[in-house]
């Protein structure tokens, strides 16, 4: 019998040895490389060299003010975008749900955002926020003061915010409309016999109906924004500027692994700790969220 | 009876294929151990793109050396974009170029990695390496003495200005740095037109930075928190904050300084050479003069800025990639390759020969060759600069005072080369 049993799993493991190679090879194979460098010092250029140097690497990161920088605008970026693209994304929904007229072609413009990539959005932004460009534009015309959108180190992260709400939130939008074409038709029907408006509807049936869905747009939403990097690339052109204002925990991660010479290893150990936090950030949303008293 | 026909015409053709391998195979191997004059050998050189003149230029140069050296084939490989992170990238990864561009800044850096070639032994009397300006060959120097690379072209800061602005306000080309500062209020008009066009950056400042006897970097530290270098820059920062007869590109909507100066946003601006191509197919109706940069207390100070060819260390055609470079750099290649003074050519001789100092355009970039500071300061210089660009900017408008910001910035700068460590 446990021969038997040996010789299917040995039989289910062959068929999947294609995948586990290519997990092991691309994915697992990665990770252990990766931890193996936040602990040693690595010379990659010239002569290679590996130096074990414990958890340097890690002290490191708690005396580096560039690192507390990147962290400090990291969260500040999250905490702003991730409420601001769910609840943008949520009342979309919502509305392009009610039955208005043209709804389907209205769910197509607001998904267009999400389909271009997202350097050339970057770019277009760049433009609009040029001192000849859209925006100051239509200040101007309205008769108020242009501003130097990309240059003052105080706005600069606020524009990528920006950029990224309006372009990552109909992305969830689309979850969400998925969601709510299985809200069942009876219960919005008993809420109008107790008399709920259009409001309290929302609010009552449709919200805490979407909560295993707004957990996986938040958990989804948590992670995007904490890997911040490529709209702060471009803006920045790869520095973090003016004044680290926009220099996110990636970006950071990149000037180590591949600018300075010799810091791959402690580049590793600040990608450690960024998976440690985003972990720790998705775990705090699933015990706030309360996910599992749903079910 | 079609089957047999078909798959006995395949087994041909297979074979014939695998007969014609295998003696290629053995003509080349025959050809390495014979070494014949008629072996073909590819080359690869990289660098970043120029403008469609350059390239033209470099391909004529190319050209020509492919002329004169039948057998090697050279592969020219545009890197456009985070030039020094792709070639870092290829060379960890043993697929590095054959000969690449390398900038003076980043040099230290690369040179003691071991990644380079030396090429003192390859250098022969008639490559007359006493020809090139010491200044410029010395930036290729490793700590050990030895000789990584010859730079292929330079240039250095002039001062641009704007002819008709100058007219319209009645104002003489500065002299000083104190005439500057007078000029560039005469010229502003708001925020439409500014006096002074400044890259708020190291590599533009540096000269001044260390106008005052401060030093930027010390012992391979940062050290331009020093009040002689922050009193050096403050005016700088004044003219920004306090003049308003300064800006930097980006505020008037322009990529860089000469972007702003063609537009008609800024009187002057000071750079280098590159910028007057530029200017003639972007802004061909621009009148505009260029002159010597300012002197500060009496004393003549400008940048200069150098790419030189060099040999990747682990190239397998080491012979021929010497050729390619030798040439370059030699007095015919570089002759051509500055034949259009879109470059300046690093050798006395080519120099003498083009006669760019008698160029009205051009007369004040040669001339600030003699007393230039090379763009070049240690292994730790990006770092540095980095750090630098960072807090600068917030000087540079007006949020902090520029001593905090310095400070600030040499601190986090010097943290992070004690990590490195």
């Amino acid at each position: 019998m446990r021969k038997k049993a040996w010789r299917e799993a040995g039989t289910g493991y062959f068929l999947l040895s294609p995948t586990l190679f290519v997990l092991l090879l691309f994915i697992i194979g990665p990770i252990l490389f990766a931890i193996f460098l936040a602990f040693h010092k690595v010379q990659l250029l010239g002569t290679t060299t590996f130096e074990f140097v414990g958890f340097d690497n890690f002290k490191r990161i708690a005396g580096d003010l560039r690192a507390k920088i990147a962290l400090w605008n990291t969260v500040k970026y999250v905490v702003i975008v991730v409420p601001c693209q769910t609840m943008l994304a949520l009342v979309l929904a919502a509305t392009l749900n009610a039955g208005l007229k043209g709804q389907t072609f209205f769910r197509i413009v607001y998904f267009l955002p999400t389909l271009t990539s997202s350097a050339v959005l970057t770019l277009i932004f760049m433009w609009m926020y040029n001192q000849n460009g859209l925006i100051n534009h239509l200040l101007q015309a309205v008769g108020l003061p242009t501003y130097n959108w990309l240059g003052d180190p105080k706005v600069a992260l606020n524009a990528i915010m920006v950029m990224n709400i309006w372009s990552t939130a109909p992305f969830f939008m689309v979850i969400y409309l998925a969601a709510l074409q299985d809200i069942p038709d009876s219960l919005y029907e008993a809420a109008e016999l107790d008399g709920a408006n259009a409001i309290q509807k929302f609010w009552y049936v449709t919200v805490p109906y979407l909560r295993p869905v707004t957990s996986f747009v938040v958990i989804m939403g948590l992670i995007g924004t904490f890997q911040l990097f490529d709209q702060s690339y471009i803006f920045s052109a790869g520095s973090g500027g003016p004044n680290n204002s926009t220099l996110t925990v990636v970006l950071l991660i990149y000037q180590y692994a591949f600018k300075t010479l010799g810091t791959m290893g402690y580049a590793a150990a600040l990608a450690f700790a960024l998976a440690i936090i985003i972990l720790i950030a998705t775990l705090l949303q699933r015990k706030f969220s309360k996910e599992e008293s749903l079910y | 009876m079609k089957k047999w026909l078909a798959i006995s015409m395949s087994t041909m053709l297979l074979g014939s294929a695998l007969a014609g391998c295998s003696s290629g195979n053995e003509k080349t191997a025959g050809k390495e151990t014979g070494g014949t004059k008629d072996e073909k050998v590819e080359v690869t050189l990289a660098g970043w793109g120029g403008n469609p003149t350059e390239q033209k230029l470099l391909q004529q140069t190319l050209d020509e050396f492919q002329k004169k050296y039948p057998n090697i084939k050279v592969k020219y490989e545009v890197i456009s974009d985070q030039y020094m992170d792709v070639i870092k990238t290829r060379l960890v990864g043993g697929e590095g170029p054959d000969v690449f561009y390398l900038d003076a800044f980043e040099a230290p850096a690369l040179m003691k990695t071991g990644a380079l070639e030396s090429l003192d032994q390859y250098v022969t009397d008639d490559f007359d390496i006493n020809d090139f300006e010491k200044p410029l060959l010395d930036a290729f120097k490793g700590e050990d003495g030895k000789i990584y690379g010859f730079p292929k072209d330079y240039s250095t800061l002039a001062l641009f200005y704007n002819k008709k602005m100058f007219q319209e306000a009645g104002v003489e080309v500065p002299k000083t740095w104190d005439e500057l500062r007078e000029v560039a209020k005469k010229l502003t008009k708001g925020t439409q037109v500014y006096g002074f066009g400044v890259a708020p950056e190291l590599a533009r400042l540096y000269y001044i930075a260390e106008s005052k006897g401060g030093k930027v970097v010390t012992d391979n530290k940062a050290s331009f928190a020093d009040p002689k270098v922050v009193e050096a820059l403050q005016p700088i920062v004044d003219m920004r904050v306090k003049d308003k007869s300064a800006a930097q590109p980006n505020e008037v909507g322009a990529n860089w300084g000469g972007e702003m100066f063609g537009q008609g946003k800024a009187a002057m601006v000071i750079e280098g050479n590159w910028a007057i191509p530029f200017l003639k197919d972007t802004f061909p109706n621009l009148e505009y003069g260029t002159a010597e940069v300012p002197t500060i207390d009496g004393k003549k100070a400008t940048m200069a800025y150098t790419v030189a060819y060099v040999m990747n260390k682990n190239s397998k055609k080491k012979e021929a990639a010497w050729k390619l470079l030798s040439f370059l750099t030699g007095k015919e290649g570089m002759k051509i390759w500055t034949s259009k003074g879109l470059a300046l050519p690093t050798r006395k001789s080519v120099a003498a020969e083009l006669g760019f100092d008698k160029d009205p355009l051009r007369a004040p970039i040669v001339a600030g060759a003699s007393y230039a500071t090379v763009w070049q300061n240690g292994t730790n210089l990006p770092i540095i600069t980095n750090n630098f660009n960072n807090q600068f900017v917030s000087a540079f408008l007006g949020q902090r005072p520029l001593a905090d910001a310095l400070k600030e910035a040499q601190e986090t700068a010097n943290k992070e080369i004690e990590g490195n460590k």
